[in-house]
């Protein structure tokens, strides 16, 4: 029963999670009125900004605290990062685009099997928790990656994790279980 | 006569002719005597005793020999505290009418809110008619969550019903998350993130539900017959084993068999019945139901008498 290679799995990522700092105190209220594509959540404390190119949005507060979703890459999310923080610099305000950090990675991989979830909880008993009632998938938790993983009986399997590699290495690793407890078509 | 069983058991006499020797207490007549000798050392020692004679065939329900509720060393650590209680006589009311002494004072601070959810979880317990192991279990779970303090943002109502129904599971009779919650104030999503966090803090874990620990349940509140509700579970597992349902939660492919089986026998009973018996939405029992229809034949045992045959069944 030898595991196949992951060559052939494509992960796909779906979103990519960052934050920064602008360093300076920012006027919600400026943005709001001034600037392009926002939408101003007063009651919250928030404005939130939506760029095209990179297909980003953005959660922005007056410390000067500004995280940033939505982005495909972890290239991708710098990029949108730098191009928002160059889009406040130009309503007026002194930023400087510092911490760039990507907080949370989430991607989508597809299995080429279905997958027989009872036995797979069964085998994977501390990392796997199972509650048809509450979700239909399993929850496996890889603690030394940070990473975790969503199991679904169709074979698709949802991974989050704090970086593009913990995620990769997290399917690689989940694998050999999930082809272990995968349902043989007769 | 009674003996001491202190460690430090010479008070301050001792017999003069044998120092060593450990006193023997009566206290019936108050005296330490010295076994070896007889001599009596101690005098007028405190009898601890009961008060007055209690004789079996008195009324069971006043023991005068007791001096206090029920102790619960297990769950209470301590209960030695002091209420005023209501006064009966004339005397204890005041002008307005009100009673006198009317603080029944504060008692067991410390574990007053673990006392609260005790009862909360006992009165929850008896509305679905628990046992008692099962309400015993759940107290214990529920000190040992309080004690670790780290679910301590909680509402103590809902760590109860997380309690209950790992308790219920725990013991291998189940309750949905439904049930659970029609006892409780709490709602499913609250239980179920407070029952994840516990089995996180208390690092166990449970055994999945299988869909025979419903059935009778759910068959006999049906008003099912015996042969009905051995169809059903055999069904059931039939398709779990043959894997027709994946991603099916237990509780619908459950529903879906008692359905089938009640369609095939003489006691027909519709998907709304069975779904507000399960807590299933009708649609959930449609859907499980066109899964495990092709397979029907296979399905059923082979000495199942039906009323309606397997082909005339309905197809929805």
């Amino acid at each position: 029963m030898d595991a196949d290679s992951d060559v052939a799995l494509d992960i796909l990522i779906t979103n990519v999670v960052c934050v920064f700092r602008t360093r300076c105190h920012l006027n919600l209220r400026k943005i709001a009125l001034e600037g392009a594509n926002v939408i101003y959540k007063r009651d919250v404390g928030k404005v939130l900004m939506k760029l095209r190119k990179p297909r980003i949005t953005a959660t922005i507060w007056s410390s000067g605290k500004v995280i940033c979703t939505g982005a495909t890459s972890e290239e991708e999310a710098k990029l949108g990062a730098r191009r928002l923080a160059r889009s406040l610099q130009k309503l007026g305000f002194q930023v400087i685009f510092t911490d760039f950090k990507v907080v949370n990675v989430l991607a989508v991989c597809n299995m080429p099997f279905e997958i027989r979830l009872p036995e797979f909880t069964k085998n994977n008993r501390p990392h796997a928790s199972y509650e048809p009632e509450l979700h239909p998938a399993v929850c496996y938790r890889i603690k030394s990656l940070k990473a975790t993983l969503q199991i679904f009986s169709t074979g698709s399997i949802t991974v989050t994790g704090p970086n593009v590699k913990a995620v990769a290495s997290a399917v690689e690793q989940i694998y050999p279980f999930v082809f272990e407890s995968r349902k043989q078509i007769l | 006569m009674a003996s001491t069983s202190r460690l430090d058991v010479l008070p301050r006499v001792t017999c003069p002719n044998h120092p060593d020797s450990i006193l023997v207490e009566d206290y019936r007549a108050g005296d330490m005597i010295c076994p070896e000798c007889g001599l009596v050392v101690g005098d007028r020692v405190i009898d601890v005793g009961s008060e007055w004679r209690t004789f079996s065939n008195d009324k069971a329900t006043k023991d005068p020999s007791r001096v206090g509720d029920t102790q619960n060393p297990l769950l209470n650590d301590g209960d030695l505290t002091t209420m005023i209680g209501k006064g009966t006589g004339a005397a204890s009311f005041d002008e307005f009418g009100n009673s006198k002494y009317q603080n029944r004072r504060t008692m067991s601070s410390s574990d007053r809110a673990m006392m609260n959810a005790f009862k909360e979880i006992t009165n929850m317990a008896d509305r679905i008619n628990l046992p008692r192991n099962i309400v015993d279990r759940t107290n214990n779970l529920f000190k040992q969550v309080y004690e670790q303090k780290s679910l301590k943002g909680r509402s103590n109502d809902a760590i109860a019903s997380a309690c209950l129904y790992i308790a219920c599971r725990q013991e291998g009779v189940p309750r949905t998350f439904k049930e659970i919650c029609a006892v409780s104030r709490i709602s499913k999503k609250e239980i179920g993130r407070c029952f994840k966090l516990i089995l996180k803090a208390l690092e166990t874990s449970v055994d999945l539900i299988t869909t025979g620990d419903f059935m009778s349940r759910f068959c006999s509140n049906l008003g099912l017959p015996k042969q009905v509700q051995m169809a059903a579970t055999h069904i059931a597992r039939k398709a779990v084993e043959l894997d027709l349902v994946p991603g099916r939660s237990p509780i619908s492919v459950a529903a879906a068999a008692i359905y089938m089986a009640s369609q095939a026998s003489a006691e027909k009973r519709t998907q709304k019945e069975i779904g507000d018996i399960a807590g299933v939405a009708d649609v959930t029992i449609r859907q499980s139901y066109r899964l495990i229809y092709p397979r029907a034949p296979d399905l059923f045992t082979a000495d199942f008498k039906f009323d309606t045959p397997v082909d005339k069944l309905p197809q929805l």
